[in-house]
């Protein structure tokens, strides 16, 4: 029982990592905590429902697909109107991205109503039998691409121009735009990059959870924790936060009674930020 | 200038002579309003004079809320004695949490105060023998003809929010004020020019906790009946931000400008587009910061008009 939710949030731990990626990327770059950040899970969970029920597309097939329309979205959206407050106080960003998330929450009731949604694959009962343990195949797959998201995405950072430009904006502001790093612009990558992997995690976690209009909140929520788990700005620190906050809310529904989750988590949270607000890793901003 | 306290009066005339003039619906609509007031108020303090963005400040109101129906259904007090009481939790929990988190900067700290309402929520919810947990609790009604029921919660909610104007008032102009400032424009500045930075910041939120568990206590005793998910709504601080961004931060009389402003909006046009209520609040809450990120005034003087906005939105880089 103990040992099989440890795999199981093991498991469950890479997609978290692909959602903390992307969050402290732009918390990191912009100083943003982008409330919208779960709304942008939401959409690829909704888009890669959609696309499996009227076209019977796998949602793990469904990613390409979901990430561009993401980053395309959240891409403009930074461009045209976060670019204009990017420069402002803690309050103005958090209230702005908190609209942000309400208006595609309200757009999502409106198209896909507040039902609950679901994707039953055909291979969704099978699974792998280790000793006692049962690994189902589709946690598999989801494990499987979501580590391989955050190695490419670990790759684009350090090998592409845009990758090292991103870096370089979020080290050192002035000495980016002195040697030519149009920031607008690489603000607007950051924010797509970001969203197109938020969109990736939704796909990937659609086939396993259930989905309606009010899942933005709580994935902020593990958003946040992840990427202080984790540490700002680093892909191998949201890996550990992530398979840290799996671990922990797999085994806590073993160990604890429901009612001190909550608690635990806050608990745990108020720790980490009073006395490692680095981290766990405790690297600097992109190691 | 010697306008100004004039100005006042006859709004104080004209407030006092609210409930004789409207029905029973506007009374109650304007009560509802002066209790935004009186929350965006309060966390002004804290954000717009301090600096610090207490997400988190429904704590309070969930706090005073649940001590005051606590003690009025299983120790049976009267309602004052449980205002006090739920004052007297606002302040401890301030200081307590203060103590913690006050110690965090910016995101962290906004996040953590959430993290510290949603902890605070679950911990009702299931403290079911006491709170009645998710099903929520029923407080003792005032009885008495309407009208008189109406024009006690109205005048309660007047009182409150003229006191927490004098304490703003005050604030504007006094040392504690001035050292509130300091920390906001720059907290290490103003701890090395001699400020107890932790002192002041926690006097500052527990003003602003003060205020936020007592609107509780009345809107509980108003409203006779609360539940976890509504006194310790999110949305409602969320709501509060962009009452205090429309009127302007760290000012004395903007939140109650917003307040104005963002629940007559509601009450015209949410309330008839029940499907897009929450397309309609984020639209306004973009716009709102998009336009006045320095409250309505800025829209007048030196602040951004619709020609500046287009312009940056054409060169898309503006602030950066």
């Amino acid at each position: 029982m103990l040992l099989q939710a440890i795999v199981n949030g093991l498991l469950y731990g890479a997609v978290y990592a692909t959602i903390g990626i992307g969050f402290s990327l732009v918390w990191g770059v912009m100083n943003i905590i982008n409330l919208a950040h779960g709304s942008f899970i939401m959409i690829g969970a909704y888009l890669s429902y959609t696309l499996f029920s009227a076209y019977q597309v796998d949602p793990f097939l469904s990613i390409p697909l979901v990430m561009a329309v993401l980053f395309g979205v959240a891409y403009l959206i930074q461009r045209y109107l976060l670019n204009l407050v990017v420069r402002g106080s803690v309050f103005i960003t958090l209230t702005f991205t908190f609209g942000l998330q309400i208006l595609i929450a309200n757009a999502c009731l409106l198209v896909w109503s507040a039902d609950y949604r679901s994707i039953n694959l055909p291979y969704a009962g099978l699974g792998l039998e280790l000793g006692g343990l049962v690994i189902p195949y589709v946690r598999l797959e989801i494990f499987a691409v979501a580590l391989v998201l955050s190695g490419l995405f670990y790759l684009f950072m350090r090998k592409t121009r845009v990758g090292v430009a991103i870096n370089a904006t979020a080290l050192n502001l002035e000495g980016a735009r002195t040697v030519g790093v149009d920031v607008g612009q690489i603000y607007a990558l950051t924010f797509g990059v970001s969203a197109a992997l938020a969109g990736a995690a939704g796909a990937l976690i659609s086939p396993i959870m259930s989905i309606n209009p009010f899942l933005g909140g709580p994935l902020v929520g593990k958003a946040f924790v992840i990427a202080i788990l984790g540490g700002l700005g680093s892909t191998i620190g949201a890996l550990v936060g992530g398979l840290v906050l799996g671990l922990v809310e797999t085994v806590g529904t073993v160990l604890l009674p429901s009612s001190f989750q909550e608690l635990l988590g806050f608990v745990v949270l108020v720790l980490v930020l009073v006395f490692r607000p680095q981290g766990i890793l405790g690297k600097r901003f992109y190691e | 200038m010697k306008r100004s306290p004039l100005i006042l009066a006859g709004l104080l005339v004209l407030f006092a002579l609210v409930p004789f003039l409207l029905s029973g619906f506007w009374v109650r609509l304007v009560t509802y309003i002066f209790m935004f007031s009186v929350l965006a108020s309060a966390l002004n303090i804290i954000t717009g004079f301090t600096g610090y963005a207490a997400f988190g400040n429904m704590v309070f109101f969930g706090l005073g809320a649940y001590t005051t129906a606590v003690l009025m259904t299983k120790a049976r007090l009267p309602f004052p004695l449980a205002l006090a009481g739920a004052a007297a939790v606002a302040l401890v929990v301030c200081v307590l949490l203060g103590l913690i988190l006050l110690r965090l900067k910016g995101h962290y700290f906004a996040l953590a105060t959430l993290g510290a309402a949603e902890a605070m929520r679950q911990v009702v919810d299931n403290l079911t023998g006491l709170t009645g947990g998710g099903q929520g609790i029923t407080l003792p009604p005032l009885r008495g003809k309407p009208f008189l029921v109406n024009t006690t919660f109205y005048f309660l909610m007047l009182v409150l929010l003229i006191l927490i104007l004098f304490v703003a008032w005050r604030l504007s102009k006094n040392r504690l004020g001035y050292a509130l400032k300091a920390i906001r424009a720059n907290e290490e500045a103003a701890g090395v020019m001699g400020i107890d930075t932790t002192r002041y910041k926690i006097v500052s939120w527990c003003l602003s906790a003060l205020f936020t568990g007592v609107a509780g206590s009345v809107y509980a005793y108003w409203f006779s009946y609360i539940d976890p998910p509504t006194v310790f709504d999110v949305m409602w601080v969320v709501k509060m931000f962009v009452i205090i961004l429309i009127g302007g931060a760290g000012t004395v009389f903007g939140p109650v400008i917003g307040a104005f402003i963002l629940e007559t909006i509601s009450e015209l046009v949410w309330s008839r587009f029940i499907n897009l209520h929450l397309g309609i609040l984020g639209t306004i809450i973009i716009l709102v910061v998009l336009f006045m990120p320095n409250g309505l005034l800025s829209l007048v003087g030196q602040g951004r008009g619709l020609k500046d906005v287009l312009r940056s939105i054409r060169t898309g880089e503006n602030r950066i």
